[in-house]
């Protein structure tokens, strides 16, 4: 391979209900085809996460009692997490890890518990329900449309500067109020998408693996990966 | 017998003779029509019984049907639930359909669905609780493994002094304190080294001081010799021990337990967990590890949900896959064969297969590339998603079939150019699998499932 990406699975051990490394796998399968070799690390409790490591981020989703000790751990990689982020370091995250990106999000006891505020979301709860279900979405800017299966009890609401990653065709999407789904702020990606995401909407594994060469290799030609044909897999 | 009671019982047992002679069926009406009538009736049904609930996640049906052979060697009469009947209504039509014991107080051996151990315990105080695992599982339904084990012990609550013979290896079952006498079984049967588990792996915070379990040995998915380098939480004593582990086939599994020699027939190392539970509830009630042994050999025809099925030549394995911890423990069985075979996926998502298809990435495909699989077919109402999966797992387009069409599919199996063909299916492809098969007349209708 000409190519050497390294990416960060945060929390992949404890961030990994619902298939979630199915996004890895799905990242790596497209990789090769555009000639990337993937250097995939976990990044867990305890351990430095250094902007500067890696090319590309993925934080996935977790059961609540995981959810609740990455949302104190990852207090430790605020910073550099923010600094990866600025940087337009390109990170995909699902579910809980959308939540713990934003300001806060209210966990399955009703206590509010921090995310980084690196994104301008907040998460809500509601009773005694969850929004469980086949969802398809349409991102108004490139008009490509997505698929995914939601299963989430919090209700997302975006801030200013973040655009949603599409705009609900069925399904509940954010919060089943506003007509969001998913977050895009910078060469960041999130969503309440399951499946897992990457496996069913290969554009979005192409625009992060795309944007992670750009960065890291902003003189060389990647018209070809750019090229490359995603068939649809759903 | 209250007049209640009396009058419940009477309705649900003329129901059931009514429904299993004319309809050929039975297996939960009785018991709602005897609820509906008596709603406190175990209380009066379960009174005579000594009884022992087996849950758990994965492998109560086998566990079940082991644990009653086991103690059949030394226990003349003992009531069981059949397969899929291990809610409130199934459970009361086995009390109804049970003929009043002559002599002595005979066992009962239930498999209880999680949610519903609570609805046996508000009536019964049983004798033993077997824990045989919690993995994740149909979510949609049940939630998170943390509210699966809450709701076990909601109903363990009430009988505190029941023993408890849980899965020493799964850390969950050593995470809260109970009143109970608690018993465990486990693998011990490796050197100590020391790992962490895969990174997909549940359940692998300490429930101590929530950092990440390391292992001494780790059977599969988050189950061994687990301990935690930062508080010194570690695997509970073990009262049975899986001391040495043998030979094992996609067919048969030989192992030691406390030193003494077993062979089941039947493969996977899930299954060995299920034999281990089914020791020591025959120790826990006196039966002699010669005697399980005998059990044991006995008992081929509790291994109903591998079946083997005879299509034109080809030796086609109808096996279950459901949730990500059962269908990777079923491809490393089938990776034990030593003969080549070929492999078909058939997916469905409808609610009794669980309706996101996700979990099928948890399932580690990967490791059977290396034995360069001739032939690949995938197929069902999903069969994007798995045919998706395989091909991102390395399966290479020249020797992958995609075909929807279940009828087809039995005809590609009659092509491809092993003998030897595993079938991995979701509950409902199951189903519709083998409706095909009847009606082709390689499987009576109705049998297996």
């Amino acid at each position: 391979m000409t190519y050497d990406l390294n990416v960060a699975h945060l929390y992949g051990d404890l961030m990994n209900t619902y298939g979630d490394v199915g996004n890895i796998l799905a990242l790596n399968y497209y990789a090769k085809q555009m000639d990337v070799h993937l250097n995939v690390k976990v990044v867990s409790l305890e351990e430095d996460f250094k902007a500067a490591d890696y090319d590309l981020a993925f934080f996935g989703g977790g059961q609540d009692f995981e959810q609740t000790i990455v949302s104190q751990d990852i207090q430790t990689k605020k910073a550099e997490l923010t600094k990866f982020i600025e940087s337009d370091g390109p990170l995909l995250a699902i579910c809980g890890g959308f939540q713990l990106l934003g300001h806060y999000y209210i966990g399955a006891d009703g206590e509010k518990l921090p995310g980084i505020g690196a994104l301008d979301h907040y998460t809500l709860a509601q009773d005694h329900n969850r929004f469980i279900g086949n969802i398809v979405i349409k991102n108004q800017e490139t008009g490509e449309t997505y698929h995914g299966f939601e299963n989430h009890q919090g209700r997302t609401f975006l801030g200013d500067g973040e655009r949603p990653l599409g705009n609900v065709i069925s399904g509940k999407g954010n919060n089943g109020e506003d007509g969001t789904e998913g977050a895009i702020y910078k060469n960041v990606y999130c969503s309440y998408f399951h499946g897992p995401i990457l496996t069913r909407n290969g554009d979005i594994a192409k625009h992060l693996l795309v944007a992670a060469l750009q960065r890291k290799y902003p003189d060389a030609d990647f018209s070809q990966q750019k090229a490359l044909p995603i068939p649809a897999t759903f | 017998m209250s007049f209640r009671s009396g009058v419940a019982t009477f309705a649900g047992k003329s129901s059931y003779w009514f429904l299993h002679t004319f309809l050929h069926g039975g297996s939960s009406l009785p018991g709602k029509i005897t609820l509906k009538l008596d709603p406190n009736i175990l209380r009066t049904l379960g009174a005579k019984y000594d009884v022992i609930v087996i849950t758990g996640t994965n492998g109560k049906t086998l566990t079940t049907a082991l644990t009653v052979s086991v103690l059949h060697e030394k226990y003349p009469t003992i009531l069981t639930n059949p397969t899929g009947s291990n809610m409130e209504q199934g459970i009361v039509t086995t009390f109804l359909n049970a003929k009043n014991p002559k002599t002595g107080r005979p066992l009962a051996v239930l498999e209880v669905d999680e949610a519903n151990v609570i609805k046996v315990t508000q009536y019964i105080e049983p004798k033993a609780f077997v824990f045989t695992n919690i993995f994740r599982d149909q979510m949609d339904r049940y939630g998170e493994i943390y509210t699966t084990y809450q709701k076990i012990l909601d109903g363990v609550a009430l009988a505190p002094n029941a023993t408890i013979i849980a899965n020493g290896d799964s850390p969950i079952f050593h995470s809260k304190e109970l009143p109970n006498p608690i018993q465990y079984y486990g693998f011990d049967n490796e050197p100590d080294s020391d790992f962490k588990a895969k990174p997909n792996t549940d359940g692998v915070l300490c429930p101590n001081c929530e950092h990440i379990l390391h292992y001494h040995s780790l059977t599969y998915s988050n189950q061994g010799k687990y301990f935690c380098p930062n508080c010194g939480f570690s695997r509970p004593e073990l009262t049975y021990r899986l001391t040495k582990l043998g030979e094992q086939t996609p067919t048969s599994s030989k192992f030691e337990i406390d030193g003494h020699p077993f062979k089941i027939q039947v493969g996977g190392t899930y299954n060995i967990y299920n034999a281990l539970a089914a020791y020591a509830v025959g120790r826990f009630m006196g039966v002699e590890p010669e005697q399980i042994s005998d059990a044991f050999n006995a008992n081929q025809q509790v291994f109903g949900r591998q079946e083997v099925i005879n299509v034109d030549g080809k030796r086609v394995t109808i096996i279950l896959v459901k949730n990500p911890v059962g269908l990777d423990q079923v491809l490393h069985m089938i990776d034990t064969d030593t003969h080549p075979f070929s492999l078909v996926g058939l997916l469905n998502a409808n609610y009794a297969d669980g309706i996101d298809t996700s979990w099928i990435w948890d399932g580690d495909f990967e490791q059977l590339t290396d034995r360069d699989i001739p032939a690949v077919i995938t197929g069902g109402e999903r069969y994007k998603d798995i045919t998706f999966r395989l091909k991102v797992a390395g399966i290479p387009d020249d020797k992958h079939i995609v075909e929807p069409d279940l009828e087809k599919v039995v005809d590609r199996i009659q092509a491809v150019p092993t003998e030897r063909v595993y079938v991995l299916a979701t509950y409902t492809a199951m189903l519709q699998l083998r409706k095909i098969l009847a009606t082709k007349g390689y499987i009576k209708e109705g049998l297996g499932v």
